[in-house]
């Protein structure tokens, strides 16, 4: 009535789909603040929960790599956590933004709205949480050996990148979760596989020189070694390697997109 | 042919389920089905709408009748933008609010206040297009008292209350609806015919679905009887002045 009565007939889906995303914008907010509120509430804490988790196993590791196996690595501590945050905001989303259609059935099955904007809340929550701690890494930064290069400067766009990369993969999980409603189990142990052919605990150049080109195809490889290269060592890696991590991206992001649009209909009536 | 009063035109809508038998949704259940006969899916083709024509003009109402199973809920579904139509096209003015399930998305750990904000924006309402309309829910819910406290300590009675009184709120140019129009006890009951017929006059469509004829006839201005997902039969139910169908409050 009041706004819409003059709007013209539409389709009725395609119409508030695309155009109107940007009025879901607060929806977006209220779920993010959700799922913090539930998560956190009655603890005293709150918030600081989310870093006990990544404080306990950087602890853990710095003592196994720097006690146990005496790593000569200058500052291994910012080594260390150059590169596993990055991997703790890649698996955290990966591992719990896959199945959010289907903890949303409910609501998906029961009101329209872009279905896009499930796995973006699901992801914006986990990156919120993680906020805390890359402040925190950057609050620390001068005293556990970072210098002050030029190459922070690429930090924000590095970031976003990885962002879009690891959407891309979670709208591709989501959508296969869906079909599949024990992929979870298997991601589970994919991403511990992948942690230990990562090198973030470890350094590259360990890796037995014959496995380094295949190693270096991975983009989780790549992008780890593009924060490493900003937050640690102060120079970028090769062109090949971030004109890697660049392809990776825009195919994980395109592929994801694709399907989950060619899809997310459908899929309602598998939920 | 669409008429420039239409806020809802349903065009020859087809809908085709797939019914999957020992449907597998896990990969081990693929891996069984390689050696096992008994295990492997199959799939059947259910066509539970088979070409649906309707339109609703601004003001009217529509009652979907039919019994269990004859697609009036898939109908309302894909009128509601959540099923897409195998063939046909729908096309829809506005805002369309389903009373389908009140308080959808509500969260039991939030507050009453929190649901509102969160139960809103699920329509692609803004945060501060919500602040405007947060005391007018309130009040007609009743629930002032108790708006602040999680509903999960909600009776039902208070959250179907708080549900309605969302949805009514949000202005939707056309209200989807199964059978139930009216929440709470006999005296809310009547405020919230009140207010349907309110936002009726003011231009607001109802496609209502329904199991009782008599419902239909005292509250809708045209009907469509489905049957095993065809329209069986179709009419206008001009005889009654719809000032008095909406339970005389006017």
């Amino acid at each position: 009535m009041a706004t819409y009565a003059h709007a013209p007939l539409a389709p009725t889906a395609k119409a508030r789909g695309l155009k109107g995303l940007a009025a879901y914008s607060d929806m977006l907010a209220n779920f993010v603040r959700k799922d913090i509120q539930v998560r956190y509430q009655g603890a005293a804490l709150g918030f600081l929960w989310s870093l006990i988790n990544p404080a306990v196993m950087i602890g853990l590791y710095i003592f196994v790599f720097s006690d146990v196996f005496r790593s000569t690595q200058p500052h291994y501590p910012l080594y260390l956590m150059a590169g596993i945050l990055h991997w703790n905001l890649f698996s955290q989303i990966t591992g719990q933004s896959c199945d959010t259609l289907i903890a949303n059935a409910g609501l998906v099955k029961k009101i329209y709205f872009p279905r896009l904007l499930v796995p973006i809340s699901s992801v914006l929550f986990n990156v919120v949480l993680w906020l805390l701690a890359i402040v925190l890494l950057f609050a620390l930064y001068p005293f556990i050996g970072g210098q002050a290069h030029w190459t922070l400067l690429a930090y924000p766009f590095a970031l976003i990148l990885f962002l879009a990369f690891t959407f891309g993969v979670t709208l591709i999980l989501s959508v296969l979760n869906v079909l599949f409603r024990d992929l979870k189990h298997l991601i589970d142990v994919a991403l511990l596989f992948l942690f230990w052919v990562t090198p973030i605990v470890y350094q590259f150049h360990r890796i037995p020189p014959h496995l380094r080109e295949i190693f270096a195809l991975s983009p989780l490889v790549e992008y780890i070694l593009i924060f490493r290269g900003i937050l640690y060592s102060g120079h970028l890696p090769s062109i090949h390697i971030m004109g890697a991590a660049l392809l990776w991206t825009a195919a994980t992001l395109g592929v994801g997109l694709f399907v989950f649009h060619r899809h997310a209909d459908n899929l309602v009536e598998r939920l | 042919m669409p008429n420039a009063d239409d806020i809802v035109v349903v065009d020859r809508v087809s809908k085709e389920f797939v019914l999957h038998h020992n449907r597998v949704d896990s990969l081990k259940g693929r891996f069984v089905g390689l050696f096992h006969r008994r295990h492997r899916p199959r799939r059947e083709h259910f066509l539970a709408l088979s070409d649906v024509s309707f339109s609703l003009a601004r003001g009217e109402a529509i009652g979907l009748l039919g019994r269990n199973g004859s697609g009036k809920s898939t109908l309302l579904q894909i009128v509601a933008g959540i099923l897409k139509p195998s063939s046909g096209t729908i096309a829809t003015r506005g805002r369309v609010a389903p009373l389908i399930e009140l308080g959808v998305g509500f969260h039991p750990e939030l507050t009453g206040e929190e649901n509102i904000y969160l139960n809103a924006s699920l329509y692609g309402f803004r945060n501060r297009e919500i602040r405007q309309r947060v005391r007018a829910i309130v009040e007609f819910s009743e629930l002032a008292h108790f708006i602040d406290i999680p509903v999960k300590n909600y009776s039902s009675g208070m959250y179907m209350r708080l549900g309605f009184s969302i949805a009514v709120h949000l202005e939707p140019d056309v209200m989807l609806a199964d059978e139930i129009l009216a929440v709470g006890d006999a005296t809310f009951q009547e405020k919230c015919r009140d207010r349907i017929a309110h936002l009726r006059r003011n231009g607001m469509g109802i496609v209502l679905v329904s199991h009782s004829e008599d419902q239909v006839r005292s509250i809708c201005d045209s009907f469509i009887r489905l049957d095993g997902g065809r329209v069986v039969e179709s009419g206008r139910l001009g005889s009654t002045p719809r000032a008095h169908a909406l339970g005389g409050g006017i």
